[in-house]
This record gives structure tokens, sequence and C-alpha cells, in this order.
């Protein structure tokens, strides 16, 4: 409990200068920018943005136990298009594959932490692109489940780190050494959060990258509207 | 005059840098203390940008001396802070508008100023 509450203070105590560096990032514009640094500009805030998220994500795990997210009925195809548009910035013209399967589908979810699962396997996708190199996002039934796909083109995922998701035994926050500018957190969180969900996070390797995925109950109520 | 209440001194200047855009002059306080004696010595602000998380009294203490004299009830308040606020929260105060200091853009900053400063 002591180490959580630790995580906590110190989350919270690093909330403030990021939102203090945003804003000094955002305040550059009444002096007038370059077009060269407009684009620094826009880069600080984003890197600010992303990482307040992540802290916020990060205070959510202790409160998982107290099971503060109510499960509900959630449109998987709208809370990807949300993530899709909140991080859409982050990519350019062409590096974000997207692909829909079925017809759109409720499941069973927190629509927050459901957003936040997904928007943690796009941040990790988005270091991996550019020079010729994409992201995918694919959205399957299969089973009774929707599977949400997240493919990069990143060095392949450590053997070791595959077994760890593989045997849902992410204890913590990882250096994933051979996955530069992965600290493993985004992946800690959204395992954390998949498991309150009764979701299932887990890892494919690829000899050109890996495909990270969520696969999700589809919801009862599902079943009931399909019966109509 | 807006005053810029906020023991964050990089945050207040971004705040008081934004408005300071459109003309407007501000003064920036570290506390809710020194706030409250510059008012008491006559000096009443057309608004105030206020932090909740101040060193010392916090931001509802001050906002309640607010409340509590005839000349300053009215005066309108923005609250700049990363807690979540409810309604019930702060319907006993003056309080025109909240900014999430995680998300607020100057040009927000800006539009309070313009409406409420004026």
């Amino acid at each position: 409990m002591e180490e959580v509450n630790g995580i906590l203070v110190a989350a919270y105590e690093l909330k403030a200068p990021l939102a203090v560096l945003r804003q000094l990032a955002l305040s550059l514009s009444f002096d007038g920018l370059s077009v060269e640094d407009k684009k620094v500009q826009e880069e600080m805030v984003g890197v600010s943005e992303r990482a307040l998220k992540q802290i916020n994500d990060l205070m959510k795990v202790p409160r998982l136990e107290e099971s503060l997210f109510p499960m509900e009925p959630v449109a998987v195809r709208a809370v990807c298009d949300d993530a899709v548009n909140e991080i859409t910035s982050l990519f350019r013209a062409g590096e974000l594959e997207i692909k829909y399967q079925n017809r759109s589908r409720l499941v069973f979810a927190n629509r927050e932490l459901l957003a936040s699962v997904i928007y943690n396997f796009l941040t990790n996708a988005m270091h991996y692109v550019g020079r010729g190199a994409k992201a995918e996002m694919v959205v399957k039934e299969r089973d009774g489940r929707v599977r949400v796909t997240i493919r990069d083109f990143g060095p392949a995922l450590p053997m070791n780190t595959w077994r760890e998701i593989k045997a849902e035994l992410i204890s913590g926050p990882k250096s994933v050494a051979m996955r530069p500018g992965s600290s493993g957190l985004g992946l800690y969180i959204a395992s954390k959060f998949a498991k309150y969900m009764d979701a299932k996070v887990g890892a494919v390797r690829h000899r050109d990258g890996t495909s990270f995925f969520v696969d999700l109950p589809v919801s009862k109520q599902m079943d009931i509207w399909s019966a109509i | 005059m807006i005053f810029v209440i906020d023991d964050d001194r990089l945050m207040a200047e971004c705040v008081a840098k934004a408005v300071d855009q459109v003309g407007f002059q501000t003064q920036i306080f570290s506390n809710a203390i020194e706030a409250m004696n510059e008012i008491s010595a006559g000096n009443l602000p057309a608004m105030i940008f206020l932090d909740i998380l101040l060193t010392g009294p916090d931001g509802f203490a001050f906002l309640n001396e607010m409340v509590s004299y005839n000349d300053t009830a009215k005066i309108p308040v923005v609250i700049v802070s990363s807690l979540r606020f409810s309604e019930k929260d702060l319907d006993s105060y003056d309080v025109v508008g909240v900014l999430n200091k995680e998300t607020m853009r100057p040009e927000e900053i800006i539009q309070y100023a313009e409406k409420y400063a004026k």
C-alpha cells in the first residue's frame, strides 16, 4: 500500500511541471514562430500531453481495486475512432491504416479504460512509423470476443517480454531495451486496465514488428439486439 | 486589472502572458493572503484567475473571503487547476469558469478575460 501511495504522490508531483512545460510551449505562439519552430512547439506540446495522459492513467491503476470504473456496453468502433482522432496528428497521411472487419459491436467494458488501452497501443506504434513504415489497427470479431489489434513495424519484441505478456505476468513497468522509445509503462497500464475489464492483452511477434491486441467480451446486450 | 493567483510562478506568468496579448494588465500573487491584502488596500480587480492548491490558505478559503464582502462577492473568478470540481463545489461562489491546467489553451484564457474583465 505504501508503494502504491508513493507512486500516486510521485505521479501527482510530475503532473504540475509537465502542465507548466506544456503551457510554456503554447505561450511561444505569442512570440511569432517560424514554420520550423512551430513544428518544434507542436512536438513539445504533444510530448507533454502524452506524458500527462500516461500519468493520469497510472494514477487510475490503484483505483481499479476500488472498482470505480463502471462496466457497460460500449461501441468498440466509436472508442477506436475517438482514440485515432486524439492521436491523428502524430501520424502523417498513410502512416496509420484502419481496418474494421465487422460491423460495429458492443463490448462489455469501461469506455475510459478501453480508450486508454487503445491509445497506449497506438502511441507505442507511433514510435516506429515513418520512412515507409506504417501502423495498422484491425478490429475483428472472433469466437464471441472482439479483438482490437495494433500492429507496428518496430524492432521485434524481446522474447522475455513476450513471454510475460503471454503468461499475464506483467507486474510493473519494465524498460524494453530492444524497443527504443518504449518504457513498458504503457503496456503495464494496458494490462492492468484489461484485467479489470475481464479482457485480455496479448502480443504477437513478427520478424518486422509486433502486434499488440486486446480481446474484449461481446456485450450480452448485443445478443438481445441481434435477436430482435 | 486582472489578478492571477498561483503559487507556481511559471504557470501564473503563462496566464498573465495570454491576458497581456489582448491588452489587459495583470498582477500576480503567489498566495491568497497577498491577494486579499491587496484587495483590502482598495485595489479591486476586474476578474481573477485562481489556483486552488495554494501554499497557505487554499483557493476555497480565498473564495469564502471574497463572497463574505459586498464589494468582492461579484468579482468574476476563473479557477485554474488540475483538480476536478462538481457544480455543487462551486455554486456558492461567483465562479464563471474552470480551466484545467493540463488541457487549457491560451485562447481560452483570453476568451474569459475578454468576456469578464471589460
